[in-house]
C-alpha cells in the first residue's frame, strides 16, 4: 500500500462513510422530537454537521491523493510472510469472539487462563512451560486483586468458583 | 485562601506513606513500562488506571503522574541500549545516544539522560505551579463561547500537528467526535445511534475505547509480526556521567526545557517534536556542532530536556482549561472524571487541596525519578529479557480486567476490542489515535458548549465571535490552519518543514 493508495482509499472511505451517516445513519438511528423549532438545537444538527465536515475532509484527502505522485513504496514494512500474519490476526480475531462468548459462561479467571495459553502459542512463545505458568497465575492475582482489594465483582462461571 | 493555606490542605492531603508510595510505586512502573520496547509511557499510564480505582482520587492521580513521568524517561533507556525508542517522545534520543553506546559510552549517555530529564521535570513542574493558577484565574472568565472556541482551537492543532497530515487528523477528529455523539441527547435526552441497547444509551466508555486504541492496537502488531522488538542491548560501558559533562551540557538542558514547557503547554504538540525542536537548537548553538549525531553528549542532554519539559507543562492546559494536551493527560482526565473531578478553572476553587497536592507530589516525583532512574539504568538488562510474547498476552488479560472493572460490565470488554481493531486499522493506515481520543473526551463539552451558546443567544450565532477572547481563538484556529496547509504545500515544492511526509 503507498502513500497514495492510503490517501486515495482514506478519502473514498470518508465520503462514502458521510454519505451513508447522512442518508441512512441519521434519519435511521438519531431520534429528535417533533416540537424542536430550532434546527440548530436538534439532535440531528450536531450528527448532520460532523458527517458534512466528514464528506469535506473524504473530498480533501481525495484531491491531495490524486496530487501524490505513486512511488511504489509500501508506507508499512511488509511482513515476512503475509499469509501467516493475516492467519494470526484472524485468530486474534477469533479468540477476542471466544472472550466475549465465554466470558459470561465460563467466569473471568478461566476465560482469562484459556486466551492467555491461546495468545502466547498464537505469537508462537519460545517459553511454553512459563507461558503456561503465567496462565494460570497472572489471572489469579488480577483476580485477587480487583475481588478482593477494589471490590469488583468479577463474573465467577459455572465451573471455577473461588472466593 | 491565601498561597499558604492552600499550601498546607495539598500537604495534609498528599502528606502520607500511601501517597508517596503511590507516586514511587507509579515511577517505577512509568520507568519499567517505558524502558520495555513495544510498550509505552501511554500503554503503561493506561494499563495502570484501572488500578487507580479503588483508591483515594489523589493517590489515584499520584500514581498515574509518576507513570507518566517515569515512561517518559523510560523510553530513553532502549532508545540508547538497543536504537528502539521506549517511546516516540524518546526518537531524538537515539540520534547521538546510541552512537555513544556504540563508543562504550552507554552509561555516561544514560547518566546525562537522566539528569537532564531530572532537571527538566523540576523546570517543567515549577512552570505548571506558576502558570496554571494564573491562566485558570483568566479562564474563570470564560462562557461557553469561549469555551466553544478554546475546544475548537485545541482540537484543530491537535488533529494538525498529531501525525503525518492535517486532513488525516482532522479525520481522526471528526471519527472520535462522531463516536462521542452516541447515548442519550444532552438537551433532549432523545437516543443517538443507541440502536435501542441499553448499554449505549449512556455512550462508549471512555476506558473501553482508551485501552482499546492504545493497547490493544499493539497486542495486534505483535501478532502481525512476533519477532518485532527484538534487539541486542549494549552494555553500559566502563564512563560514567560527571559533573563537568553536566555544566557543559546546562545551557541546552534549560533551553531545552523551556522548550519543552512551552510546547508541552499548547495543546496536541507533544514530546517528540520538543525533543527534536531541543535537539537541533542545541546542534545549531553548540561549539561541538560536528561531533552531533556521532555521540556527542550535549545532544543527549539536549533531546531529553526538551521531552522531559514536556511532562509538567501538558498539565497547564489539562488542570487550568480542562483541556488535555496529548494522549497521556487525556487519560489522566479519566481518572479525575472516575473520582468525580472535573479539571478546569472551577476545580482551583472547590478542590485546590487536589491541586496543591498534586503540585507538591509532581516536585517530589522529580526526587523518586532520579533514585529510581539510577536503579533502572543498571537494570535494564533484566527488563530487556522479559519475553514479549508472554508480556503480550498478560497485557490482554490485564486490558480485559481493567475495563471489566469500570462499570462491571462484560459489553465494555466488547466495546475494548472493537476499539483496538479500529486503532490497528487507524495505524496501518498511518491515521493518529490522538486527535481520535482527545475528540471523543472534548466532544460531549464541545457540542454542550455550542448549543449552550445558541441557546443563550437565541441561535444567533454572532455569540461565537461576541469578545476579545472568542476573536483570540478564532485567530489562533485560523493561523494554525494556515500554518498547517503551508508545511504541507511546503513539502509539495521540496522544501524542508516539521513534519510533513504527505502533502495535504
Amino acid at each position: 500500500m503507498t502513500q497514495r493508495q492510503v490517501q486515495l482509499r482514506l478519502g473514498f472511505g470518508a465520503l462514502l462513510a458521510a454519505i451513508f451517516l447522512a442518508v441512512y445513519a441519521i434519519p435511521a438511528w438519531v431520534s429528535s422530537p417533533s416540537n424542536v423549532g430550532n434546527v440548530i438545537l436538534s439532535p440531528l444538527f450536531w450528527p448532520y454537521a460532523l458527517s458534512g465536515f466528514t464528506g469535506l475532509a473524504g473530498l480533501g484527502l481525495v484531491f491531495s491523493g490524486l496530487r501524490l505522485e505513486d512511488t511504489g513504496t509500501p508506507v508499512n514494512t511488509p511482513s515476512e510472510n503475509p499469509n501467516a500474519a493475516w492467519l494470526r490476526l484472524a485468530g486474534m480475531a477469533v479468540i477476542m469472539g471466544l472472550t466475549m462468548i465465554a466470558l459470561p459462561r465460563l467466569g473471568m479467571v478461566l476465560t482469562s487462563m484459556l486466551i492467555f495459553g491461546a495468545t502466547a502459542f498464537l505469537v508462537r512463545t519460545r517459553h511454553p512451560v512459563t507461558a503456561v505458568f503465567c496462565a494460570v497465575i497472572i489471572p489469579l492475582v488480577l483476580y485477587a486483586f480487583f475481588a478482593h482489594v477494589a471490590g469488583v465483582a468479577i463474573p465467577q462461571g459455572n465451573i471455577l468458583r473461588l472466593p | 485562601m491565601s498561597f499558604l493555606d492552600s499550601l498546607a490542605a495539598g500537604l495534609s492531603l498528599v502528606g502520607n506513606i500511601e501517597s508517596f508510595l503511590a507516586l514511587f510505586m507509579g515511577v517505577a512502573i512509568g520507568v519499567i513500562g517505558g524502558a520495555i520496547p513495544g510498550m509505552s509511557a501511554t500503554m503503561a499510564v493506561a494499563l495502570t488506571l484501572p488500578f487507580t480505582f479503588a483508591m483515594q482520587p489523589i493517590t489515584g492521580i499520584l500514581l498515574l503522574l509518576g507513570v507518566y513521568k517515569g515512561g517518559i524517561f523510560g523510553g530513553s533507556i532502549p532508545a540508547i541500549l538497543i536504537k528502539t525508542p521506549g517511546t516516540p517522545a524518546s526518537s531524538a534520543t537515539i540520534l547521538d545516544g546510541y552512537p555513544m553506546a556504540e563508543k562504550g559510552e552507554a552509561g555516561r549517555a544514560l547518566g546525562m539522560a537522566l539528569w537532564a530529564s531530572c532537571t527538566a521535570d523540576v523546570i517543567s513542574n515549577l512552570s505548571l505551579i506558576l502558570f496554571a493558577g494564573w491562566l485558570a484565574s483568566f479562564a474563570l472568565s470564560f462562557g461557553p463561547p469561549e469555551f466553544f472556541t478554546l475546544i475548537l482551537f485545541s482540537l484543530t492543532i491537535i488533529a494538525g500537528v498529531s501525525g503525518e497530515s492535517l486532513l488525516r487528523g482532522a479525520l481522526s477528529a471528526l471519527l472520535g467526535l462522531l463516536l462521542a455523539t452516541i447515548g442519550l441527547d444532552l438537551v433532549y435526552g432523545t437516543n443517538r445511534f443507541t440502536f435501542g441497547d441499553p448499554n449505549m444509551m449512556g455512550g462508549l466508555n471512555f476506558i473501553a475505547v482508551l485501552i482499546g486504541l492504545f493497547a490493544i492496537p499493539e497486542i495486534l502488531a505483535m501478532v502481525w509480526h512476533p519477532t518485532a522488538h527484538v534487539g541486542t542491548a549494549r552494555s553500559l560501558g566502563k564512563n560514567w556521567v560527571s559533573f563537568a559533562d553536566y555544566r557543559r551540557s546546562f545551557k541546552s538542558i534549560v533551553r531545552g526545557s523551556f522548550i519543552g514547557v512551552f510546547l508541552g503547554s499548547i495543546p496536541g504538540i507533544g514530546a517528540a517534536p520538543s525533543a527534536f525542536l531541543s535537539y537541533s537548537e542545541a546542534r545549531r548553538t553548540s561549539k561541538n556542532k560536528e561531533n552531533f549525531g556521532k555521540g556527542e553528549v550535549e545532544g543527549v542532554a539536549a533531546s531529553e530536556a526538551g521531552n522531559n519539559g514536556v511532562a509538567g507543562a501538558t498539565l497547564i492546559p489539562l488542570l487550568a482549561l480542562g483541556v488535555p494536551g496529548d494522549v497521556i493527560t487525556a487519560i489522566i482526565i479519566g481518572a479525575f472524571m472516575i473520582h468525580g473531578l472535573q479539571p478546569g478553572p472551577m476545580m482551583f476553587i472547590l478542590n485546590v487541596d487536589i491541586i496543591y497536592g498534586l503540585f507538591i507530589g509532581l516536585i517530589v516525583s522529580s526526587v523518586f525519578l532520579f533514585l529510581i532512574g539510577t536503579v533502572a539504568i543498571r537494570g535494564f538488562k533484566y527488563v530487556a529479557d522479559i519475553p514479549k510474547r508472554i508480556l503480550i498476552p498478560a497485557v490482554l488479560v490485564l486490558c480485559i480486567y481493567g475495563v471489566f472493572a469500570v462499570n462491571n460490565n462484560i459489553f465494555d470488554v466488547g466495546v475494548m476490542f472493537v476499539m483496538g481493531w479500529v486503532g490497528f486499522m487507524m495505524v496501518r493506515y498511518h491515521i493518529p489515535a490522538a486527535p481520535f481520543l482527545i475528540a471523543f473526551i472534548l466532544g460531549p463539552l464541545l457540542e454542550d458548549n455550542f448549543r449552550q451558546s445558541m441557546l443563550m443567544s437565541g441561535s444567533d450565532p454572532s455569540i461565537l465571535v461576541r469578545g476579545p477572547i472568542t476573536w483570540f481563538f478564532w485567530a489562533m484556529t485560523l493561523l494554525t490552519i494556515i500554518a498547517i496547509v503551508r508545511a504541507g504545500v511546503r513539502a509539495v515544492k521540496g522544501t524542508p518543514a516539521l513534519s510533513p511526509k504527505v502533502k495535504d
